[in-house]
């Protein structure tokens, strides 16, 4: 987990922090996603609620690696705000941190894929694509999503895609670009 | 139970139900758990809120797979409708049983995590009521100047970045000057034990929940 310049007690309490906050942020979120999966289990689509919320959930990691842009930020990030969740209240409790995990491990792949160098639209769409395709690997299982029909795999994928790619991509460069703006935060 | 130990169980225990699909071992698990949260005897609303809230994300998926997926396959839908069940009882139990404190201690203490991350995120999950409020307050000036920020506003995560800034600058302050340094060894003001009771659940559960997914379907 210690990275070569290593994360200091104010990087740790400020990570913590953005994950609480944006635990706070979309709390309504299980809101959102208990009426989405009400409304679409009857089509048939009632896991898709978890890949049209998916984005939001993973948005945490990303920032902390567009912010802090350092090895295992991302990873850090996603973790340590899934920790924070657990205690929020949210209806997953200790499971939470098993998918802080997972989605951590899937953000963080994005920034190694493009050596910690790179932080713009292109790390963005790596990030994108590992988000999607790690955490869609983890429901593969855990959610038993071997189990549906083929077309019903391909539109989860693709809706998660797309949800990934709005909020852990697009609105976390958008929030990056205005707290670089600042100059607050120093690398 | 120590903490740590319990936490650890809990994960070991979920991510093997997650691997394997077996519908006796997620209803003893369920039970167990459950009995574990009648014995704390909580809040009623707290067991309405554990009882109703999994039922909607297992009944999409025990729906989802037992009549719009090519098998039908109703015994796996009860499967995974359980482990969803399973996932979140055996979560509420370590969150119900422990504070952030004790637990922050517990994995100081007991599993060597780094006094930093342990009292880190301790302090900022004590900052949670103050969290809530700043982004009641953040969306209310907003609204005060005829702005709405939704949960896709990208001001609004800006100024809780700020906030968060500010908070980790303010709280680091305090600690170190509580002489709270980083990397130093620490003394202990209440020691959290491993007790041997501690080894026999986590080993004897982890050896029950063997034989029950190997002997049942």
């Amino acid at each position: 987990m210690q990275s070569k310049r290593g994360f200091h007690l104010r990087d740790i309490i400020f990570l913590a922090l953005i994950g609480i906050l944006f635990g706070v942020i979309y709390y309504g979120g299980d809101f959102i996603y208990n009426a989405l999966t009400v409304a679409l289990t009857p089509l048939g689509y009632g896991p898709m609620a978890n890949d049209l919320t998916m984005g939001l959930w993973c948005m945490a990691g990303p920032l902390a690696g567009f912010l802090l842009k350092r090895p295992g930020a991302a990873f850090i990030g996603e973790f340590l705000g899934a920790s924070g969740e657990m205690f929020l209240g949210g209806q997953w409790g200790a499971a939470n941190l098993i998918s802080g995990f997972v989605q951590g491990i899937a953000t963080e792949l994005g920034f190694t894929f493009t050596a910690y160098r790179i932080y713009n639209k292109f790390t963005v769409v790596v990030e994108t694509l590992t988000t999607t395709l790690v955490t869609f690997g983890w429901d593969w299982f855990r959610n038993g999503y071997d189990h549906f029909k083929p077309s019903t795999i391909i539109i989860l994928l693709i809706v998660r895609l797309l949800s990934v790619f709005l909020f852990s991509g697009v609105l976390v460069k958008l929030i990056s670009n205005l707290v670089n703006r600042t100059h607050l935060i120093k690398n | 139970m120590n903490p740590s130990w319990q936490l650890f169980l809990v994960l070991i225990i979920s991510l093997e139900i997650s691997f394997t699909h077996r519908l006796i071992a997620n209803l003893v698990l369920i039970v167990i758990a459950a009995i574990i949260l009648i014995l704390q005897r909580l809040h009623w609303r707290t067991y309405l809120r554990l009882l109703f809230l999994p039922a909607i994300p297992a009944a999409a998926l025990a729906v989802t797979i037992g009549c719009f997926s090519p098998g039908h396959d109703w015994w796996f839908a009860a499967v995974l409708a359980s482990r969803v069940y399973a996932y979140v009882f055996l979560g509420a139990t370590v969150t119900v049983t422990t504070t952030p404190l004790k637990l922050a201690r517990s994995l100081e203490q007991n599993a060597h995590l780094s006094a930093k991350y342990a009292y880190g995120v301790l302090a900022a999950v004590n900052l949670t009521p103050r969290t809530i409020s700043a982004i009641k307050t953040i969306r209310a000036s907003a609204r005060m100047r005829g702005i709405e920020l939704h949960f896709y506003s990208p001001t609004l995560y800006f100024k809780a970045i700020l906030q968060a800034l500010r908070w980790s600058d303010q709280l680091v302050l305090a600690m170190e000057s509580h002489g709270f340094v980083e990397n130093q060894s620490r003394t202990v003001a209440e020691p959290i034990l491993v007790s041997v009771s501690d080894w026999l659940i986590v080993v004897g559960a982890i050896i029950c929940l063997q034989v029950i997914l190997i002997a049942f379907p």
